[in-house]
C-alpha cells in the first residue's frame, strides 16, 4: 500500500525509537535479541539511516560487538554491515574505533558474524582508512579467508585483497604467510 | 528463455547443506507491537546472505519442473536452472537451483514463493551465495552500494533545497564522495544501467486506451514491524520494464487494486465507442429515408412537413460533433439541386 512519505515519516521514526527504548529498558536478553535483529533488518533500508543516525543506533550495534552474547555480537554486526553503506553512518562508525572492533570479530566463530566483518570492513575503506584496513595483519587473514572451505568466506576474501589491497601487499602477506609455514615445518629435536 | 545448465561451470558443484539454507524456527514470544504480517525467525538479512541464486526445496516430484521455472520466471528472467539431486531432500520432493538474472528478481521470488503450495507439496525457499563466483559477489556489493550512495545523495539533496539544518551535512556526504569513490564513480555510471531494483509494472493494455501513457508509479519499500524488506518492493524510475516480470507482492496488488478500481469506476462512465457507433449507424441508416421522404415532398409539398429527425445526444462531444456534421452534410445533399431522392427503378419487363 502506498502511503505518503512525509505523514509516514514521523510514524517510523518513533517506531524505531520505541524499538530503541525497548532494548535500553528491557532485561529479557530473548527480547534485546529481537529488537536487534529488527533495527539491524531496518537498517538494511536506506530510508531508514537518517532516523537511525538520530536515535545513535550505529553506536549501538557497536557496543555489542564487546558483549559476551554470540547473538548479539552476530546481529550487531549485521546492523553494522547493513548501516555501514551508508556514508553518514560509516563516518560515525569510523569516529567511534570501528575498525579495530570489528577487526577483533575476524577470528570469531560465527561465519555470518566474519562475513558481516570482512564486508563492513570493505564498505569503511576510504582514502583516509585505507592503510589501517590493510595492514599485513588483516591482509594475511583475508588471504587465510581466500582459501576457506566456505565459498562465500573466499569469495569475500577475494573480492577484498583485489579490490582493496595493492599487489604488492598481497604478495608480502603471501611471503610472510610461507615464512610461518616453513616454521612450522621444521621438525622438532628429537 | 534460460536453458538447462551442463556441468561444466565451477559453481555447480555437490552442495554442502548450509546452516543458512534451514528454515529457522518462528519466533513467538514478540510482543504486538512489532509483529508482523508473518511469523518469522529472528534472523538479520545482510547484502552477504542475499543473491541471485535460489533453491527451492520441497518441489513435489511428479515432473514439474517446467511450471516452477514459469512460475519463477514470473518474477524476473531465469538466467539457468537445474535439480540439485545431490542436496538431501524430502521424500518424494525434489531440489532445484534457480539463477536469475538480477538480485531483485530473486528476492521477489523468495518473497513469493517461500511457504506457498506448489502442486500439492510447500516450497521452501531460500538464498543459496554459496553458488556465486568472486565476480559475482563483487558486482552484488557494489549494486548494493551504489544504490545506497544513490539513496544518500537524493536523500542530502532533498534536504539541501528545503534548505535545512542538513545542508552541511549533504556537502560533507558529497565531498566524502568525491574523495572516496573515482573508483565508485566509474562503477556507479556502469553499474546504473545494471542497477538492481524492481522495475516498475506496466499497465495492462486496456487502461493505456483512455487513460494515456503508462506512469511508473512511485511505490516506495515498506518493511513489515520487524523491519525485513522481503515483503517490500523498492520501485526503480528506469525505463527498462521486463515484461515477463510480474509483481505480486500484497502491497504492490493493494496499490494495483487500488488503481486498477479507480480506472474501472472512471471507465464503465465511458461508454465503448462500438456502442454509439452502433446507434449512429441505425440513425443513418433511419435519416436517410426521412430525408428521402422530406426531399421528395419539397418539390411539391403537400400536406404537413414532416418533423425535423430528432437530434440526439450521444453523450459524447465528439460522436454528437460527428453526427451533426453527418445531418448537415445529408440536409445539403438534400437541398442540393439535381438531387434525386434514391429511388430504387424497377425496369419493366419487357415481354417476350
Amino acid at each position: 500500500m502506498k502511503r505518503n512519505e512525509s505523514a509516514e515519516a514521523p510514524e517510523r521514526f518513533e517506531y524505531l525509537q520505541t524499538l530503541v527504548t525497548e532494548f535500553q529498558d528491557t532485561d529479557s536478553e530473548e527480547a534485546k535479541e529481537q529488537v536487534l535483529a529488527n533495527l539491524a533488518n531496518f537498517a538494511y533500508d536506506p530510508k531508514n539511516m537518517e532516523y537511525l543516525r538520530e536515535l545513535q543506533v550505529p553506536d549501538l550495534f557497536l557496543d555489542m560487538l564487546t558483549e559476551e552474547n554470540e547473538n548479539f555480537v552476530e546481529f550487531g554486526m549485521g546492523g553494522l554491515c547493513n548501516l555501514s553503506m551508508d556514508p553518514g553512518c560509516r563516518d560515525i562508525i569510523l569516529e567511534n574505533d570501528g575498525i579495530s572492533l570489528i577487526t577483533n570479530h575476524l577470528s570469531n566463530r560465527r561465519e555470518e558474524t566474519v562475513l558481516s566483518a570482512v564486508t563492513t570492513l570493505m564498505n569503511l575503506t576510504t582514502p583516509a582508512t585505507c592503510s589501517q584496513i590493510t595492514e599485513p595483519g588483516i591482509v594475511q587473514c583475508m588471504l587465510r579467508f581466500s582459501l576457506a572451505e566456505s565459498p562465500r568466506l573466499r569469495n569475500l576474501a577475494s573480492v577484498f585483497l583485489q579490490d582493496c589491497c595493492s599487489q604488492e601487499q598481497v604478495r608480502q602477506a603471501e611471503l610472510q604467510m610461507q615464512g610461518v609455514q616453513t616454521a612450522i615445518g621444521i621438525p622438532l629435536p628429537e | 528463455m534460460a536453458v538447462p545448465v551442463n556441468n561444466s561451470s565451477g559453481c555447480w558443484k555437490v552442495p554442502d547443506v548450509h546452516k543458512h539454507h534451514e528454515q529457522q524456527k518462528v519466533c513467538i514470544s514478540r510482543p504486538k507491537y512489532r509483529e508482523g504480517r508473518r511469523a518469522k525467525a529472528v534472523k538479520v538479512y545482510t547484502i552477504n546472505l542475499e543473491s541471485r541464486f535460489l533453491m527451492v526445496l520441497g518441489v513435489p516430484a511428479i515432473g514439474v519442473m517446467t511450471e516452477l521455472v514459469q512460475l519463477c520466471a514470473l518474477y524476473g528472467v531465469v538466467e539457468e536452472y537445474r535439480p540439485l539431486d545431490e542436496y538431501p531432500a524430502e521424500e518424494f520432493t525434489e531440489v532445484y537451483l534457480i539463477k536469475f538474472q538480477k538480485l531483485t528478481s530473486a528476492r521477489a521470488a523468495k518473497r513469493n514463493m517461500d511457504e506457498k503450495s506448489f502442486y500439492g507439496g510447500v516450497l521452501h525457499v531460500c538464498y543459496v551465495p554459496e553458488y556465486e563466483t568472486v565476480e559475482d559477489t563483487r558486482l552484488k556489493l557494489q549494486d548494493r552500494r551504489g544504490y545506497v550512495m544513490r539513496a544518500a545523495r537524493s536523500r542530502a539533496k532533498a534536504a539541501h533545497s528545503e534548505g535545512s539544518a542538513s545542508s552541511t551535512t549533504a556537502s560533507d556526504i558529497n565531498v566524502r564522495h568525491d574523495q572516496t569513490s573515482k573508483k565508485e564513480c566509474a562503477e556507479d555510471a556502469s553499474n546504473h544501467s545494471q542497477h538492481a531494483e524492481f522495475p516498475p509494472l506496466p499497465l495492462p493494455p486496456w487502461e493505456q486506451h483512455p487513460f494515456g501513457h503508462n506512469s511508473p508509479h512511485g511505490i516506495s519499500a515498506q518493511e513489515d514491524k520487524m523491519g525485513t524488506l522481503h515483503d517490500a518492493i523498492i520501485n526503480l524510475k528506469q525505463p527498462q520494464v521486463e515484461k515477463l516480470s510480474v509483481n505480486q507482492a500484497s502491497e504492490r496488488d493493494h496499490d494495483t487494486e487500488h488503481r486498477l478500481t479507480s480506472d474501472q469506476a472512471s471507465a464503465f462512465r465511458f461508454l465503448p465507442r462500438s456502442s454509439h457507433l452502433e446507434i449512429r449507424k441505425r440513425r443513418m441508416e433511419e435519416a436517410p429515408e426521412q430525408s428521402a421522404s422530406v426531399s421528395g415532398g419539397t418539390e411539391t409539398l403537400i400536406g404537413p412537413k414532416l418533423p425535423e429527425p430528432p437530434k440526439l445526444d450521444m453523450n459524447d462531444d465528439s460522436l454528437n460533433t460527428t453526427a451533426s456534421l453527418i445531418r448537415n452534410t445529408m440536409k445539403q445533399v438534400g437541398s442540393a439541386p439535381g438531387f434525386k431522392a434514391v429511388e430504387k427503378k424497377t425496369k419493366p419487363r419487357r415481354r417476350i
